[in-house]
């Protein structure tokens, strides 16, 4: 009983954890299973079939890759405009600057469903031939807010005597930023971007409004679902979770490492 | 480096100003700090000496005049192409890099490859030399201030400038650091412009202080002159504590002679930075540690020849090395006393009368047009002193 009391935080946390994890830890499971018929929602008998073959199901690996190529290039072309707005917000005054900092979080705000059909309208009023840039544009734009906060929080918590005391230092304009400013705002960016990335690639609502007969990896997943789930779906979605757990330990590795060697 | 080689490592300013808008921070001033001196720029915030030094370092523009450093004028010259360097108030290390990297940023900003030798010499000067690897958070805030200084000398400026470098530590730290630097200043030999609000810092540490109020340099000399020898109430009261007594002038010969409450007094007429006629007006000064104090009783004991002013204490305070006195007198309200605690005479309590006495050589006298009250710690006084400029 003293001993339970003492771990309860513990206990708690862990509880917490599995949460969280369940779901994943299921879609693992039954990457390895072979179902009878043609929904993968019960349990069989255990295959690697589908690791053997991932791509085995028709369309799946082009709408994967088609979501990869998207979520790229969003989270590039959002990250720079993004970083380059957080940085305008954050340093100068100019007019209507209270006007930008609000309305940069409307698309944060707003219902998905309702962008999603405002843009289609938009769209279709413009003649724009629905496919992979639209669906660039849409994401670009809705990613687009979320690294402008990620990089402004970053941005407005630097001292500004950094930039100053790097000019004071030989550095000219162009040296000051790559040396100095960006190497600060440097998390920022990068938590913006993964931000970006990840809300890319899962997007499903706006891209399905403004895909025209594109299809992208949750599109995919959406309409298989009605047919019938290939286990293909769950060992590409292991694989994703797979890599991110290992960027994060790397990342966590590198950073441990790196405060290793600062001490000694 | 060559860069300190030029001829002549004077910094002069000319006609400089600075304005925002309607707000003059620094009124046109001109200004020669002499190559190798520790020169110190004191004053309040907001008197402009911090404007005053960032346009040295190019950080801000000046509205008018020029700098000068040698006989170069770099006033359109960027902080990246001046030979000068800052340290900064909250020191800006550069959170990212570790102490060696912050050291040799100046060194690499300038092509320069190998650099492992003198940021050796530098963090030995600085005492730092088991930090090298570590970052700038991991540091104390006195090992903090050490980098700074190595990262700006390291490129052997012609000017170093220090902005409120010690405002960040605590007395017992600062007052270490301020020797430490006096020290390294002595050893490189580079020109040091020291900005501070700290009156006691300025002295300890510069051959010449430059007294700033209001955007206007109000005194600028060594810093015993400074105190011995004030020119304006407001560096009478910001350089310690003066006693000021307003006085009315009967004689002005070589001694001018004034009377204040109904007693009379003397000094010496080169020591008056105010003209001095007969019937005039004129603010008599002398700092609290000159006088003596003497009971009432004891009066027929003083000197001849010496100021006198009767008065009663009204509150004592025992400080150790010394006892203050506070006495009002028909001069003056308030006038400050310091007494050593050699032999304290016990008679000398709130209360008693009591006569202060002390060598007219030791009095100076100021425009009685001025605030009594410029320069002093309450806002007010400053105010005033703003007002009027």
């Amino acid at each position: 009983m003293r001993r339970l009391r003492k771990n309860l935080v513990v206990i708690a946390g862990l509880l917490t954890l599995a949460y969280m994890l369940l779901p994943n830890v299921v879609v693992m499971l039954f990457s390895f299973n072979r179902p009878a018929g043609r929904f993968n929602y019960s349990w069989r008998e255990f295959s690697t079939d589908a690791w053997r073959d991932p791509c085995g199901v028709a369309d799946l690996c082009g709408s994967l890759a088609l979501s990869l190529q998207i979520a790229a290039w969003a989270t590039l072309g959002a990250t720079a405009l993004g970083t380059m707005i957080a940085f305008a917000l954050a340093r100068y005054r100019f007019r209507a600057r209270g006007a930008i900092n609000s309305l940069i979080f409307l698309p944060m705000a707003m219902p998905e469903v309702v962008m999603a059909a405002s843009l289609l309208t938009l769209f279709l009023n413009m003649g724009v031939q629905l496919g992979f840039w639209t669906i660039l544009i849409a994401h670009i734009m809705f990613c687009l807010s979320f690294v402008v906060t990620a990089v402004k929080a970053r941005v407005m918590s630097m001292d500004p005597r950094l930039e100053e005391a790097a000019r004071d230092l030989y550095a000219g304009p162009v040296q000051t930023f790559l040396r100095v400013t960006l190497p600060i705002a440097a998390p920022g960016i990068a938590a913006g971007a993964l931000l970006a990335f990840a809300l890319s690639f899962d997007d499903f609502i706006i891209t399905n409004f403004n895909a025209g007969s594109t299809v992208t990896f949750p599109m995919f997943v959406w309409g298989s679902a009605q047919r019938g789930t290939p286990v293909q779906i769950n060992v590409i979605g292991t694989a994703m979770f797979v890599i991110a757990v290992l960027v994060v330990v790397a990342g966590q590795v590198a950073a441990g490492r790196r405060k290793r060697t600062d001490v000694s | 480096m060559t860069d300190s080689t030029h001829t002549g490592g004077d910094v002069r300013l000319s006609g400089i100003s600075k304005s925002y808008g309607s707000f003059t921070a620094v009124h046109p001033l001109d200004l020669t700090v002499p190559q190798g001196s520790f020169f110190a720029l004191l004053g309040a915030s907001g008197c402009g000496k911090t404007t005053t030094l960032r346009m040295i370092a190019g950080l801000e523009e000046p509205t008018t005049g020029t700098v000068f450093l040698g006989d170069r004028d770099v006033t359109d010259l960027p902080p990246y192409k001046r030979p000068v360097n800052t340290v900064f108030q909250s020191y800006a290390l550069f959170p990212h890099l570790n102490i060696y990297e912050n050291i040799a940023f100046g060194l690499r900003r300038r092509g320069i490859t190998s650099v492992k030798k003198q940021v050796g010499e530098m963090l030995d000067l600085v005492q730092l030399g088991d930090k090298a690897s570590h970052k700038p958070h991991q540091l104390s805030g006195g090992q903090q201030q050490r980098v700074a200084v190595a990262r700006a000398l390291i490129n052997h400026p012609q000017v170093l400038l220090l902005d409120e470098p010690l405002g960040a530590l605590d007395l017992k730290l600062r007052r270490r650091m301020q020797l430490e630097l006096k020290r390294i200043q002595t050893e490189v030999g580079i020109t040091f412009v020291h900005v501070t609000h700290d009156q006691e810092e300025a002295m300890t540490m510069a051959d010449t202080v430059a007294v700033m109020n209001g955007g206007r340099v109000e005194q600028l000399g060594a810093p015993a002159d400074l105190y011995e020898n004030p020119r304006t109430t407001f560096v009478a009261n910001f350089l310690g504590t003066s006693n000021l007594i307003e006085a009315e002038v009967v004689e002005a010969a070589s001694d001018v002679v004034v009377t204040a409450g109904g007693g009379t007094l003397r000094l010496p007429a080169n020591r008056c930075s105010a003209p001095t006629t007969t019937g005039g007006r004129l603010l008599v000064g002398v700092r609290p540690e000159k006088i003596t104090l003497a009971h009432a009783d004891d009066a027929g004991a003083i000197a001849g020849g010496r100021n006198r002013v009767t008065g009663r204490i009204v509150d004592t305070s025992f400080i150790g090395v010394s006892t203050q006195y506070v006495v009002d007198s028909p001069a003056g309200a308030a006038l400050q006393v310091y007494e050593q605690n050699i032999e304290r005479d016990s008679r000398l309590a709130p209360g008693a009368e009591v006569v202060l006495h002390w060598n007219p050589a030791h009095t100076f006298g100021l425009d009685a047009a001025q605030s009594v009250l410029a320069g002093t710690v309450g806002d007010a006084g400053l105010d005033e002193a703003e007002d009027a400029a």
